[in-house]
């Protein structure tokens, strides 16, 4: 008798704990949902490919393309960047996109805050089966800054910060603020399967030109840059 | 009818590579112009002051001739390092053909109006 009452007891609480588990997970999706049309609404996605595989596989595809591809934002992404950058886009990159003439004009749609936050939620679904979680650390190591600045010039390219100075090239996306910005081991999948996420680009493929543990090392010396 | 299977062949095979040539001065718009600007002069826009050398001036006859061909395509295979010349000089043999590199060899020599050492 007493047992009986006490599984009854329990049982109601596990029922209650599994309702409540299946509101939470409920809430969460319905924020992707939502995002999702929200996207749509809005029309993002006249400028951003958000399926897989990469599309341009030449260099007249890639310069028709009107905005980075989405399609793998969950794992390039850390998720407070992108929800603080969608109800405030700062220019990421230095000219305008896909051109090497013109300034970044510094235009891009703002979403408010509900928005903001629903449309992180669906871009932070989107997920590369190509990015391995965890598997590049932050690291300052001296041997991982030597590959940036001297083995390759990776700085040639991008813009960093050097102390207070910033300096560097202005083609590729500013590497300031990338450790807030982007996944360590994003960017190490990035170099190592350039096919994958972008097979046209004006930057160099470096697979057989760095070592994968350079490649390791150097997406971890990228993850400490504020 | 073999005979028909064969032109479709050929004709697939044509257009294929048809849509997949680039010519030498995209590759160069593309890849080299943004450091050695669109006339070939060094100045791109990752010419920045704070850029610890030059990219080098492709219209440059005088110092465009001192590169022996065989140099020219190592550094455009290999960057700076295979010639003892800065990394800033980034590796593009894995990014393009070696027929693409020879294709820009014949464009920078046209850019400097010049030949590379040791040529007739
Ligand atoms: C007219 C084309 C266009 C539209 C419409 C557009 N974007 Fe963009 N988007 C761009 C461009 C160009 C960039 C690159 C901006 C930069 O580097 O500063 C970009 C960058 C982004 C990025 C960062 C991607 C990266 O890889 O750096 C995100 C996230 C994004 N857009 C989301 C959205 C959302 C959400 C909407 C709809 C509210 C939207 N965009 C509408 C063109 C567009
Ligand atoms: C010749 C110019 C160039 C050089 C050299 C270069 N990059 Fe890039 N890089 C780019 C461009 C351009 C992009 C943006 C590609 C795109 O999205 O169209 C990019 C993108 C990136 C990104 C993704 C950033 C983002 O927000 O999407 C990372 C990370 C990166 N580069 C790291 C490196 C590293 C590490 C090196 C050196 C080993 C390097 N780059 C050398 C031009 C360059
Ligand atoms: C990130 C910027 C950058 C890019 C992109 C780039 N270059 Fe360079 N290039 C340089 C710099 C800097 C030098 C000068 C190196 C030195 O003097 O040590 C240079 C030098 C050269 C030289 C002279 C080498 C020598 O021995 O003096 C040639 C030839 C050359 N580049 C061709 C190209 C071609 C072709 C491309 C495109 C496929 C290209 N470069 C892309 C920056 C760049």
């Amino acid at each position: 008798m007493e047992t009986f009452r006490f599984s009854r007891f329990a049982g109601t609480w596990v029922a209650a704990a599994v309702a409540l588990s299946g509101l939470l997970l409920g809430g969460v999706e319905a924020g992707a949902a939502e995002g999702k049309q929200t996207f749509d609404a809005k029309k993002c996605r006249d400028c951003h490919q958000t399926e897989g595989p990469a599309k341009a596989k030449t260099i007249q595809d890639q310069l028709a393309t009107k905005g980075p591809e989405l399609w793998y934002a969950g794992s390039k992404f850390k998720k407070e960047f992108l929800g603080k950058w969608l109800k405030d886009p700062k220019p990421i990159r230095p000219m305008e996109f896909n051109s090497i003439t013109k300034k970044n004009p510094g235009d891009h749609p703002k979403l408010s805050g509900k928005d903001a936050d629903e449309v992180t939620e669906y871009l932070m679904s989107l997920k590369s089966k190509d990015v391995e979680e965890g598997v590049v650390k932050p690291d300052k190591n001296p041997k991982n800054r030597n590959i940036f600045e001297k083995k390759q010039g990776c700085y040639g390219c991008h813009p960093v910060k050097r102390g207070e100075k910033i300096l560097g090239g202005l083609t590729g996306p500013t590497l300031i603020g990338a450790g807030e910005r982007l996944n360590p081991a994003w960017v190490y999948a990035y170099l190592k399967k350039p096919k994958v996420f972008k097979p046209v680009k004006r930057m160099p493929v470096y697979v057989d030109v760095l070592s994968d543990s350079e490649m390791k090392g150097v997406a971890a010396y990228i993850g400490t840059f504020e | 009818m073999v005979g028909k299977i064969i032109q479709i062949a050929v004709i697939t095979l044509l257009s294929g590579s048809l849509a997949q040539a680039v010519t030498s001065k995209e590759n160069y718009n593309y890849y080299c112009a943004q450091c050695h600007g669109l006339e070939g002069k060094g100045d791109g826009p990752n010419a920045t002051e704070s850029q610890p050398v030059s990219p080098k001036d492709h219209t440059d006859a005088k110092e465009m001739s001192e590169l022996t061909k065989d140099d020219v395509i190592k550094v455009i295979r290999g960057g700076g390092a295979a010639t003892g010349k800065s990394t800033m000089m980034p590796p593009f043999g894995k990014t393009i053909t070696d027929a693409e590199i020879q294709d820009l060899v014949n464009y920078l020599r046209k850019l400097c109006n010049c030949k590379f050492e040791n040529e007739p």
